[in-house]
């Protein structure tokens, strides 16, 4: 028998003896996926668009990140941990130029 | 609304299961069938149509659309059915009870179905890749390269698998075939 012959034979031998479509059998499937579903795995590099999704749902999330963000900015406000860097800030800004350019008076102490 | 496949998985990776439901609805036929083509036992076709669809649901946010969700649809019922196989004994399809054709083709003979029942026989005792190929190709209709892409390997590859499986079968039915 040529390739030719052979393929049809081959491809009417499996069409004909392949099972036609099992009703019951795919219900019985559909059913079983009607179950609830388990986890899905998150993929990692979405995890940065969470943050950009407009669509605010779920809300939650957005907004215990939000709230938590306020939270420590209160914290830091009301405990005065950033005034060190203004105290910091504000003292170099307070120099004499003429400090750091001429040295003091050995008998005064004074600068020029 | 958009109810490609595409769009649907798109829901689904946001945890959308009515869309789940519907792409189950969708495929599930599919699949069923390719199963049990592979697997020549209908019980273990819809553990492996359901699991197929689970990890549907699971891997949807990890999914991208780089081919058709029917071709990687195809691919995970296929590894499904081979790790089976490695796993259990393969039954016959004539044990399988399968559902068949009840209406045979105008002008059929006895010669020809006695040649196409010792066919379908003879693909299910082919290595398991090969009766892959073999129904991927010729039930399903798939091109070389799509049954490439379901096996998850190169063209070539899936001609050889092709040509050693035919060979295979010709060997199994020469004496009916040269009559």
């Amino acid at each position: 028998m040529i390739d030719n012959e052979f393929d049809r034979l081959l491809e009417s031998a499996l069409k004909r003896r392949a099972p036609q479509r099992d009703e019951a059998a795919v219900n019985r499937v559909l059913n079983r996926l009607a179950a609830p579903l388990p986890r899905q795995r998150a993929a990692l590099w979405r995890w940065p668009t969470v943050l950009l999704d407009w669509q605010f749902a779920p809300a939650w999330p957005r907004m215990a990140a939000l709230g938590a963000s306020l939270a420590v900015g209160f914290v830091i406000g009301i405990s005065g941990l950033d005034r060190g860097i203004d105290h910091a800030g504000s003292s170099a800004a307070n120099l004499d130029l003429g400090s750091l350019v001429f040295e003091p008076e050995t008998l005064t102490g004074e600068r020029p | 609304m958009d109810d490609s496949d595409e769009a649907l998985m798109a829901r689904v990776a946001r945890g959308d299961e009515r869309a789940f439901r519907e792409l189950a609805r969708r495929h599930v036929p599919a699949m069923l069938g390719l199963a049990r083509r592979i697997l020549g036992n209908a019980a273990d076709a819809e553990d492996v149509a359901q699991e197929a669809m689970l990890r549907v649901w699971t891997q949807a946010p990890r999914w991208q659309p780089l081919a058709a969700l029917r071709t990687w649809l195809s691919r995970v019922v296929v590894n499904l059915c081979l790790d089976r196989k490695r796993k259990a004994q393969w039954v016959e399809l004539e044990a399988a009870g399968e559902i068949k054709d009840p209406a045979p083709l105008a002008g059929d003979s006895a010669e020809t179905a006695e040649r196409e029942r010792l066919l379908a026989a003879a693909v299910a005792e082919l290595p398991a890749r090969q009766r892959a190929a073999i129904v991927l190709s010729y039930t399903e209709g798939m091109s070389n390269a799509q049954v490439a892409e379901v096996l998850d390997t190169t063209v070539s590859a899936v001609e050889t698998l092709l040509v050693r499986g035919k060979q295979n079968l010709r060997r199994a039915l020469a004496q009916v075939i040269e009559e």
